[in-house]
């Protein structure tokens, strides 16, 4: 079975490190994300698993076999892999059914075999009454479908996709993360996903590697990366975050306007200036002071929105620090009012770097 | 896929006086007296007899005279076999160039694409320099090597294969840029997705980029058919020496004395339908797929590693282009400078002789030089702003109607030269329009000729430019005339001075039409080539040949400049 498995793997252009230095473990079965913004090496990475482009250094192991490494690549056609395209590739000349068998025809498989596999696969895509047409006939998300047909109907060893989803539609975008996750799922291969939306990441993934300027910035869980990022760029990239910065204190204490704020996370070190991240809606806000005295900040209400079903909040502290704060929405205080911040200590994760 | 630029839009009316109707008007009679009005008169002679009665007899002797079965016969093989030539050779040409790491293959690209500006008739002179049976450079090595009787010869161009050869070499070019063109975009990914699935190199190739690239094969195929059917000039230079005609030279010599232009009416128009039916055709071999190529963003393509067989490539590649390119230009510079053309420069050999008999003594060149300059100027401005106007109209749908024009301004690209020559003629020799014998006639006919491939260009760039670009100046306040001279003319500056260039090199090469419409005061540098020929000065030719390419090789050269073509084609469809 097949493990997809990184080890130090660096790509040059010239002088520039596109890809730095990576080592990653994929477990069979398992849909890992690469998660980043454009030009962090992603899709560069998913290039050199599928054999495209050569590494520099270091080498990329399939089960126990060794696809690549610098001296010695084995070429794309032989690794038993599938890929999605981020244009789909489909083969403007072939109707939607030959574009689908052709991986098949490809392994010699007798007539019947391929007949059977195809009715079933595009049933399951949804395909069947299109099957005669070209692609060019086609919406954005049949194309979509028929590439995610032609990938699967050969039952790779793992499937490779680069950005499938962003030429969709904002709806369909959404039908089709939670399409992905079943088909996943249904035939678990080892997948890796490149994507730079962070809430196809969550739905779709078992593993977030997020990436950037070439090296993964942390490799975790969904739930793992959202709370409990480890640097400035994670917590940024992945929901919206306030990081505040305030002097160390001691190993788990900084100081907020005047206040001891305790945090967890990354050990802080007494009197170096410090970064913690906190989510929004994790701060809670009241408009008289808690009786429970721990890491509260007083501040002053900037500006508040109305959502719905929430309301959104700029506060200020002592010393000019903002803070983005989401409430229930009927927690209303108008701007220049006086209100209590918390922040909950487990959930004040201090940043490293 | 597509941008929505070609949406429908309302029409828009402005208050009071609309334009739209004068403006329609006024260029479709434009297009009707340039296109319609020619192709009536020919079929009007076609089918009359000399009192003015209808007839079929016209049609009758052409199918029972064997003097007009032969040359049909020779042009539909000579057509034939030519388009089999030029894909064989230009496919895998545009292949190596375009997906494979053969060395210099930016080179061997440009080389091709200057091979565009030999006019074909210059190629067949060079042609007969290197290969005519006793004093062909080429055939004097032969004996030279083998120690052969003078008599004997290795080459004759003057024969049907020597033909087909040349005009190949000539056509090659617009097919190998076709296919190296629809291989560049042809997106890596569609490679790489093969591949995925497993499939090797050669797989690959056979199953996704051949069936991609053949749409574009079976347009090279019909261009170079079309070429080699309707060309005038190689076929008169080699055919008529070794003494047969095709179509085009047999109508031409249906003008001699003594004429007989309802005959050559009739022979003109199946000329005219094959024309009109292999467009059609191209259009339908393409058919449903559509081949536009689908989804978004693309990866650059991989290239194809030659390993070992890259310099046999380069090699082959060399030899190939030795045919259009080095051997002809070789042969025109050594006849430019040689006393006698058939040999070799050497010391004593050298002379400026030639170069100060055409500036000096010729007293043609200086009025042909004039001519040809006036009627470039003329006709590349006249052109690009018909071209301007009409292509505004029907990519913006500014007025309605706008297809018909869209239409007229197509159609001459079924129109062979030598036809419209033809139906010129008879248009413009009788009153109220008596043209003839004024470069009146002469511009008309270039501006005709000239109009399909000036229309596609600059509908393509009014294309690019997004109709929003123009909108959003006007939601400012720009007026709609405001807002084309403001946004869109400097957006399509570029565009306009590549048109212009590319009517101007078309006029200077242009000989079909000019031969059957020039006078002894409205000659032209083509046609003074072509009589040169017949009086066999070579050396004369030679100097006024590379000085017409050089004139056509700076303009491309600056025209390419402009618009940043890179490997795409200088001259597409002149």
């Amino acid at each position: 079975m097949a493990s997809v498995e990184l080890r130090n793997l660096t790509k040059r252009y010239g002088s520039n490190a596109v890809v730095d230095d990576v080592s990653l473990t994929v477990e069979h079965g398992k849909l890992v994300c690469l998660l980043g913004p454009s030009g962090c090496g992603k899709t560069t990475t998913l290039r050199l698993i599928a054999g495209f482009v050569e590494p520099s250094e270091g080498e990329i192991r399939v089960g126990d076999r060794v696809v690549s490494t610098p001296a010695n690549s084995l070429p794309p056609e032989k690794r038993n892999m599938s890929m999605i395209f981020q244009s789909y590739a489909l083969w403007p000349h072939m109707t939607v059914a030959e574009n689908i068998v052709y991986g098949l025809k490809l392994r010699k498989m007798d007539r019947e075999t391929i007949a059977k596999k195809r009715e079933a696969i595009l049933a399951t895509t949804k395909l069947a009454p299109l099957a005669q047409r070209y692609p060019g006939e086609l919406s954005g998300g049949q194309q979509q479908r028929v590439a995610l047909a032609r990938a699967l109907i050969v039952e790779p060893e793992t499937l490779l996709l680069d950005e499938p989803l962003s030429n969709l539609d904002a709806n369909l975008r959404e039908e089709m993360r939670f399409e992905v996750r079943r088909l996943h799922d249904a035939y678990r291969y080892t997948t890796v996903y490149v994507t730079h939306d962070q809430s196809e990441a969550m739905t779709t993934a078992d593993l977030i590697c997020v990436m950037n300027a070439g090296k993964i910035e942390q490799a975790g869980s969904p739930e793992e990366i959202y709370d409990r990022p480890r640097s400035e760029f994670v917590a940024r990239f992945i929901g919206s975050s306030n990081v505040i910065k305030g002097k160390g204190l001691d190993q788990s204490h900084i100081s907020l306007a005047d206040a001891r704020i305790r945090c967890a996370g990354a050990p802080i070190t007494a009197g170096a200036e410090t970064a913690v991240s906190v989510r929004p809606h994790e701060i809670r806000l009241s408009s008289t002071p808690p009786q429970q005295a721990d890491n509260v900040v007083p501040a002053t209400v900037i500006r508040q929105v109305f959502l719905g079903n929430s309301r959104d909040y700029m506060v200020e502290v002592k010393g000019g620090t903002q803070l983005r704060v989401v409430t229930a929405a009927d927690v209303a205080i108008p701007p220049g009012g006086a209100v209590w911040l918390q922040l909950p200590p487990e959930r004040c994760r201090a940043l490293v770097g | 896929m597509t941008i929505a630029a070609s949406a429908p839009r309302v029409s828009r009316r402005s208050f009071g006086f609309d334009p739209s109707k004068p403006i329609l008007l006024l260029f479709a009679a434009i297009l009707c007296v340039l296109i319609i009005l020619p192709i009536s008169w020919l079929a009007y002679y076609a089918f009359t007899d000399a009192k003015g009665a209808f007839t079929v007899n016209n049609f009758q002797r052409l199918v029972a005279d064997a003097a007009f079965l032969d040359p049909l016969l020779t042009t539909f093989m000579l057509a034939t076999l030519s388009a089999f030539i030029c894909c064989a050779v230009a496919a895998p040409m545009g292949w190596l160039v375009s997906r494979t790491d053969m060395p210099l293959r930016r080179t061997v690209r440009l080389l091709v694409t200057a091979s565009f500006v030999t006019p074909p008739f210059l190629g067949a002179i060079a042609w007969e320099l290197l290969a005519a049976p006793n004093s062909g450079l080429l055939n004097q090595l032969f004996r030279e090597l083998t120690g052969a009787a003078p008599d004997e010869h290795l080459l004759n161009i003057y024969s049907f294969s020597g033909l087909v050869f040349v005009i190949s070499c000539y056509t090659f070019p617009y097919v190998f840029v076709l296919i190296a063109n629809a291989l560049d975009r042809t997106p890596g990914d569609l490679e790489d997705a093969s591949a995925m699935l497993g499939a090797g190199a050669w797989y690959t190739a056979r199953r996704i980029t051949v069936p991609l690239a053949l749409p574009a094969v079976v347009a090279g195929a019909l261009v170079a058919f079309l070429q080699a059917m309707t060309l005038f000039g190689s076929p008169a230079i080699l055919a008529m020496p070794a003494g047969f005609h095709t179509m085009t030279t047999k109508i031409w010599s249906l003008f001699q004395f003594p004429p007989k232009p309802e005959l050559a009416a009739a022979a003109s128009l199946p000329l005219l339908l094959l024309t009109v039916l292999l467009l059609r055709g191209q259009s339908m071999v393409l058919g449903r797929r559509g081949y536009s190529v689908v989804g978004g963003k693309n990866s650059e393509p991989r290239l194809v590693r030659l390993g070992r067989y890259r310099w046999l490539a380069i090699a082959l590649a060399m030899i190939v282009l030795a045919c259009p390119v080095f051997l002809p230009y070789f042969a025109l510079l050594n006849a430019t400078f040689s006393k006698v053309a058939s040999h070799l420069v050497s010391v004593s050999n050298f002379t400026l002789q030639n170069l100060h008999f055409v500036f000096f003594e010729l007293s043609a060149t200086d009025l042909v030089l004039r001519n040809t300059f006036i009627l470039g100027v003329l006709a590349a401005t006249i052109g690009t702003m018909i071209a301007l106007v009409i292509s505004y109209v029907t990519a913006r749908r500014a007025v309605t109607g706008h297809a018909v024009l869209g239409f007229l301004a197509t159609a001459p690209i079924a129109i062979p030269g030598i036809v419209l020559g033809v139906g010129l003629f008879f248009s413009y020799t009788r009153p109220p329009f008596v043209l003839y014998g004024t470069l009146w006639i002469l511009l008309i006919a270039y501006v005709t000729l000239a109009m399909p491939a000036a229309y596609q260009q600059m509908q393509s760039a009014f294309r690019a430019v997004h109709p929003e670009l123009e909108d959003a100046s006007r939601i400012l306040g720009a007026s709609r005339l405001r807002a084309l001279w403001q946004i869109t003319a400097p957006l399509l500056r570029t565009n306009v001075v590549a048109v212009w260039c590319f009517i101007f090199v078309g006029v200077i090469r242009e000989l079909s039409a000019a031969i059957m419409l020039f006078t002894s005061q409205t000659k032209v540098l083509s046609v003074l080539i072509y009589d040169l020929n017949e009086s066999g000065d070579l050396a004369a030719i030679s100097v006024l040949g590379l000085c017409m390419l050089i004139i056509t090789s700076l303009i491309v050269l600056l025209a390419n400049k402009l618009t940043k073509l890179g490997g795409r084609p200088a001259t597409a469809g002149i």
